[in-house]
């Protein structure tokens, strides 16, 4: 079995994001980025099935140099091989762009299936699995949390989340694009030390080359929801919060 | 020909149209009465006779009814849907932010040759651009977009008020058959499996605590589960909470989880992520304990503070078993 995951930076949601002077982006020097935590699931799943069928795992990251600290991680945590994809700040979460950025190489290298999380914080467009499928021809199915290979490495089978709990077992094709939702368990951990390691022995393939021009979404603004109603604040340290949680609970009748 | 109108690709439920398929048709109805081009409601289904009599907000339905439409299958759903699109030619296609919108819109943009803007809450038609408002970075941000006609706008949940989904009167109906589903299938359907029975059935408890990714630990939960239960209610999470395995699945509310309205909702340390805020919103009573002053769930709750949740939670414990023991 031959596995490729995409890893995207993303910026981290948790710290302030500050809107650029053009008013359209985010300030470049102010984000903090992580790897989207849905790809990471995906690579949970890939090194899940690289453990039952073996074969190897490729990791893909896409974006600034953080990337590269990514792939650290990723083959410190047991992928085979790292591909680094620069992404300029502008294109990140142009789906449509990446896509089309990303299909030669994916084309080339192989793959019996290729994972991504479902959904990445910065995405604007479409789903970048949908949209590799389609490019590369193959099937795509996301909302995945998942997937068996047949012995013959031929088919996947994949559990896909529907509405009100219930799980879809489809049957897949492969080669394919899996879109994951959430892997099989949760992403493992890897000790600092070994990432270090991993990080001074890395070899990382890179793929270089301009980013296709193609029509995606246009940003005009971005701006900070303004929402109609907003929580009236609660003053005061722990034990004067939980004084008027307790004041509210008892209002409502609810003690 | 340049394309014109507008197409709500409905979603369904045991015979019943969607909350969101609802809220797309008031959206499509206001930009069809707006621009003038006829609003058109597409449904899938292998069984139609539900929607035939329904006083959708749509000027027309059509209804593709075959067996291989029960359960979704991607690959079946965007083919007859390529099919029915490029027929129809519309300017403007509105799908549902749902796990089916989201795994349909990137192969039908391509084969429309159209692109789609997710996370959607506002959409207006300014010319032949289409122009829409989205939530971007965990809902933290909105963007706001313009895209060229044909487009693909995935709606979130709830952007619309659904009661304009009806109204007074039955639109023309036409019944096809499942035309473009022919070839072999790359993606098969091999059947559903049910939910396991859950341990405990969180649309019937009065008092939910909500757990977020701000409790940081699994050892961290019981502390929150000795506050759940001194209000004699259950403890539920956000999607991320779950897939680190801290609680069961049963207990996610949100998109993909469970739709939850409870009297008070108790959320600590959830940022606000539209996904989760889908399915607790309508609870009478949101009280949200996050450091960040700028979650977005201070938008939802009514009220809010911007304490450690790891220091509140046993001192909120203690005053409410005191304040129960004083009655």
């Amino acid at each position: 079995m031959k596995a490729a995951v995409v890893l995207r930076q993303v910026p981290d949601v948790v710290e302030d994001l500050v809107i650029a002077g053009d008013g359209r982006s985010l300030s470049e020097e102010d984000v903090m980025y992580i790897t989207n935590e849905l790809d990471e699931h995906a690579l949970e799943q890939a090194l899940l099935l690289k453990a039952r069928h073996s074969g190897t795992v490729t990791a893909i990251g896409l974006g600034g140099d953080a990337a590269r600290d990514a792939l650290a991680t990723s083959v410190a945590k047991g992928a085979d091989e790292a591909v680094f994809v620069p992404v300029d700040f502008a294109a990140r979460g142009d789906n449509v762009v990446l896509s089309s950025h990303l299909a030669s190489a994916l084309r080339e290298g192989g793959y019996d299936v290729i994972l991504a999380g479902v959904h990445a914080a910065d995405q604007l467009d479409a789903g970048l699995g949908g949209l590799l499928a389609a490019r590369l021809g193959v099937p795509y199915v996301g909302g995945l949390t998942g997937v068996q290979l047949d012995a013959g490495g031929r088919t996947a089978v994949v559990h896909k989340e529907y509405p009100g709990g219930r799980l879809g077992v489809l049957e897949v094709d492969l080669p394919a694009v899996l879109g994951i939702q959430s892997a099989e368990q949760p992403p493992r951990y890897v000790p600092v030390s070994k990432v270090l390691q991993a990080k001074r022995a890395l070899q990382v393939k890179e793929v270089r080359g301009p980013l296709p021009q193609v029509a995606g979404v246009t940003v005009r603004k971005l701006l900070k929801p303004e929402s109609a109603t907003h929580a009236k604040m609660l003053q005061g340290d722990e034990d004067a919060v939980a004084t008027q949680i307790v004041a509210l609970v008892k209002e409502r009748g609810l003690l | 020909m340049s394309p014109t109108g507008i197409v709500v690709v409905a979603e369904q439920e045991k015979g019943e149209p969607t909350d969101v398929t609802l809220e797309m048709l008031a959206c499509g109805r206001e930009l069809a009465d707006r621009a003038g081009g006829p609003l058109t409601c597409l449904l899938l289904t292998d069984r139609g006779a539900p929607f035939r009599a329904l006083p959708l907000a749509a000027d027309r339905l059509v209804i593709v009814e075959d067996p291989a439409l029960g359960a979704f299958n991607p690959e079946v759903h965007a083919r007859v849907l390529a099919h029915q699109l490029k027929a129809m030619a519309p300017a403007l296609v509105l799908l549902g932010n749902t796990a089916a919108g989201m795994d349909l819109a990137g192969p039908l943009s391509l084969l429309l040759g159209g692109t789609a803007v997710s996370g959607c809450v506002r959409v207006a038609l300014e010319g032949g651009v289409i122009v829409a408002t989205s939530r971007l970075y965990g809902g933290k941000l909105l963007a706001e977009v313009s895209v060229p006609a044909p487009a693909l706008v995935l709606l979130m949940p709830g952007s619309y008020p659904r009661q304009k989904g009806m109204r007074d009167r039955v639109p023309k109906v036409e019944v096809q058959g499942g035309a473009g589903l022919a070839g072999p299938l790359r993606v098969r359907s091999c059947g559903i499996l049910e939910p396991k029975a859950e341990d405990v059935d969180l649309r019937k408890v009065p008092v939910l605590v909500g757990a977020g990714r701000g409790v940081q630990t699994k050892d961290n939960l019981r502390i929150v589960e000795d506050l759940a239960r001194a209000l004699g209610g259950a403890v539920c999470a956000t999607r991320p909470v779950v897939d680190q395995g801290w609680l069961p699945r049963s207990r996610q509310v949100g998109r993909s989880g469970l739709t939850v309205k409870p009297r008070l909702y108790l959320a600590l340390g959830i940022s606000g992520a539209p996904e989760h805020v889908e399915g607790m919103k309508e609870a009478d009573l949101v009280v949200a304990v996050n450091t960040d002053a700028g979650a977005p769930i201070f938008d939802v709750a009514q009220y809010g503070a911007t304490v450690d949740i790891l220091d509140l939670v046993p001192i909120l414990t203690e005053k409410l078993k005191a304040a129960k023991g004083g009655k």
